[in-house]
């Protein structure tokens, strides 16, 4: 605790977590645009029970980076936000090999990180790893990317019922998601 | 998005038989969408599996978050991270805060954004036609 700057116990009052809904909204209506966006807010949540012990089960990885395009500009590290690194449709990838996996599509932040370590936002080396110690059981043969989407109902309707038929041609038992 | 996407695709993905964990950075995206397990580690959003170049950080996050998948006891389990970015919080301040910007800046922002949106939708329009 003597870490803190000033030598207290208590925290700043702004250490807390980002309110990045609030951020994001006021941050939009002071550039001029329109009605804040509706966020996803539902009264239910589900839950499945994991059935068995981890050191049994397959788990799958589930990543929103984006594969490294190189026709399409500068993906980092350290990019600037580029559309044009971004995927509309669920893919896969072989979990049994590397993968140069990017996020110059997504609003990270730039001003405190510049994406130089992908093992910050795509765990798989490390997964491997884990799965051969037997943590786990053994890790799925393919990770899937789920495209982000503004539209709600793109992703409810078209992207989750893919990446649940991927995940479940690949019979996992858990999944592992990873917002970027 | 990504949050919010990721927490639409856990959501589906437990309401049809597959049990799953979150790791991500916006805390307050993923818990206003209800997910079912949530391991938070307060970052600057892009680092949701640990710390860059620090694979001790990155090895305990994710056991954190395999912690959190075996035994969560109901739907909206957070657990948070123990470890933190930096002793001075100072860096929560910056991310997307208007008050910390010129309106020089923030006119060039917004025609970036415009820009951007552009080529986004020109990418989408080109997937749905293909």
């Amino acid at each position: 605790m003597t870490d803190r700057p000033d030598g207290s116990d208590q925290a700043p009052d702004h250490d807390v977590p980002i309110p990045y809904r609030e951020r994001i909204s006021t941050y939009y209506q002071t550039l001029g645009y329109g009605a804040p966006y509706r966020w996803a807010h539902y009264a239910e949540v589900p839950f499945t029970p994991l059935d068995k012990p981890l050191a049994e089960s397959r788990l799958a990885l589930v990543t929103t980076a984006a594969p490294y395009q190189p026709d399409k500009g500068d993906q980092g590290p350290g990019a600037a936000y580029n559309a044009a690194a971004k995927f509309y449709q669920v893919y896969s990838g072989d979990t049994a090999v590397d993968h140069d996996l990017r996020i110059s599509h997504i609003g990270y932040d730039r001003t405190h990180t510049a994406a130089t370590d992908s093992n910050s936002w795509f765990p798989l080396p490390l997964l491997r790893e884990v799965a051969k110690s037997g943590r786990l059981g053994e890790l799925a043969p393919r990770f899937h990317g789920a495209p982000t989407n503004r539209s709600q109902r793109v992703t409810l309707e078209q992207n989750c019922p893919e990446l649940l038929a991927r995940l479940r041609e690949d019979q996992v038992d858990a999944a592992l998601l990873v917002a970027v | 998005m990504c949050h919010q996407t990721v927490s639409l695709a856990a959501r589906y993905l437990e309401q049809h038989g597959i049990p799953t964990v979150i790791m991500g950075c916006a805390k307050d995206i993923v818990e206003y969408v209800g997910v079912p397990r949530f391991l938070f580690s307060d970052f600057p959003l892009g680092n949701p599996t640990g710390r860059p170049h620090d694979p001790e950080s990155q090895a305990f996050t994710l056991e954190q978050a395999l912690r959190v998948l075996e035994s969560a006891p109901g739907p909206r389990t957070t657990v948070q991270n123990p470890l933190i970015w930096s002793v001075n919080p100072d860096w929560k301040l910056d991310f997307s805060n208007v008050a910390r910007l010129s309106n020089e800046e923030i006119a060039r922002l917004r025609a970036e954004f415009d820009r951007q949106k552009e080529i986004a939708k020109g990418l989408r329009d080109k997937t749905a036609a293909a």
